[in-house]
């Protein structure tokens, strides 16, 4: 009892050295929309710095692999001279949302869609394998998997490997030929600079493509970091009762 | 809202590039290299060649495009065009600041942040509670 006395009084005190309180329900309601929103805006704070920094040292991998790839190719040849000025459009776009939240305007939405071009079969937007970057990469290694139980099966004999690689279509449906026109994508991005990509290349080129999802990630938390801002700076201006 | 924009839906739209050509070169081989039937490119190297006025107009190009969701910009070039990109206000295209190989990020630079950093001054916060 006496302790419930004591906890008591010591919110009590904190209440009254805290920031302004009062009796009233209305107020109190709306501090903890404020701190609602307040905490919104921190939490987008902290998410942006995070992907910021993590969007950093991917960019540093990347350059150091193509800085190893420079050094084993030649310098000349991984340069501007080698990049494809012929028409082409962009393999890898971004998808723009309107997400519709309580507020009358939206925030915009970023989907990243990795290695789709003009030439791909128009897909339902539910079938997309790469609405979600995270599930496109499970996808992916789960194809990468059955690749390379496929080239094992290829030794064996062409049609048995044909044969398989038609069932595999069929058991997974649609992600096994969309992740194999991404690798078909991805050879031709390659190819901007020579027939025969080292593994550094490569690797430089998977950095990269994780950079561009972080860089998605960011688009996204960068808008909800900027709506929360507004909110609370809405708040701030509006008179307290 | 009153006054602000309504923001559009696009299906495939471009990342923009104002970056060194290694960055560059690294988010090609991604496949976000495009070429339009005028021979335009959806990015710019800079050199130490290029001059400021450039980055200026590629950057009002880019940020007036209809087809672009995204402009990438070195810090160290969004540095130079520190004006342009601090004024900038509108929700797409969004303008991400990345950092560089020899321009690691600074967060005292990034527009967004110094946006919203007046938030975090003690004055501003103590003064309206009170």
């Amino acid at each position: 009892m006496g302790e419930d006395e004591a906890i008591a009084k010591s919110s009590e005190d904190q209440n009254d050295d805290g920031v302004s309180e009062s009796k009233a329900v209305p107020v109190e309601d709306k501090e903890s929309i404020n701190d609602e929103n307040v905490e919104k805006f921190l939490d987008s704070m902290d998410d942006y710095l995070i992907l910021v920094d993590s969007l950093s040292s991917i960019l540093r991998q990347g350059w150091l692999e193509l800085a190893s790839a420079r050094h084993s190719m030649g310098a000349s040849r991984i340069s501007a001279s080698s990049y494809d000025m012929k028409y082409h459009s962009a393999a890898t776009t971004l998808q723009l949302q309107h997400e519709t939240a309580s507020s009358d305007v939206g925030q915009p939405h970023f989907v990243l869609r990795k290695w789709e071009s003009s030439d791909s079969p128009k897909k339902d937007p539910s079938d997309s394998p790469t609405r979600d970057p995270c599930e496109a990469k499970l996808e992916e290694d789960k194809w990468v998997q059955s690749v390379s139980s496929g080239l094992r099966i290829r030794t064996k004999g062409t049609s048995e490997s044909s044969e398989s690689r038609e069932k595999k279509a069929e058991n997974t449906g649609s992600p096994l030929s969309v992740d194999g026109h991404a690798q078909k994508e991805r050879l031709k991005a390659l190819s901007m600079f020579g027939a025969l990509a080292p593994p550094k290349l490569r690797a430089a080129q998977l950095s990269f493509e994780t950079a561009l999802e972080t860089l998605a990630d960011i688009a996204n938390v960068r808008a909800s970091l900027l709506r929360a801002y507004e909110q609370v700076q809405k708040e701030m201006e509006s008179p307290i009762q | 809202m009153a006054g602000r924009a309504p923001v559009r839906t696009m299906n495939s739209a471009f990342i923009a590039m104002i970056a060194d050509e290694d960055t560059i070169t690294g988010f090609l081989l991604a496949g976000v290299g495009n070429v339009d039937l005028r021979r335009k490119t959806n990015y710019l190297i800079v050199d130490s060649k290029t001059t400021v006025k450039q980055i200026e107009e590629a950057f009002k190009d880019f940020t007036t495009r209809e087809d672009v969701a995204v402009v990438l910009i070195s810090q160290y070039i969004a540095n130079m065009i520190r004006f342009l990109v601090d004024s900038y206000n509108k929700p797409i295209p969004a303008i991400l600041e990345i950092p560089s190989k020899d321009y690691p990020y600074d967060p005292a630079h990034d527009s967004v942040l110094s946006r919203v950093r007046y938030l975090f001054s003690a004055e501003s916060v103590a003064s309206d509670r009170r």
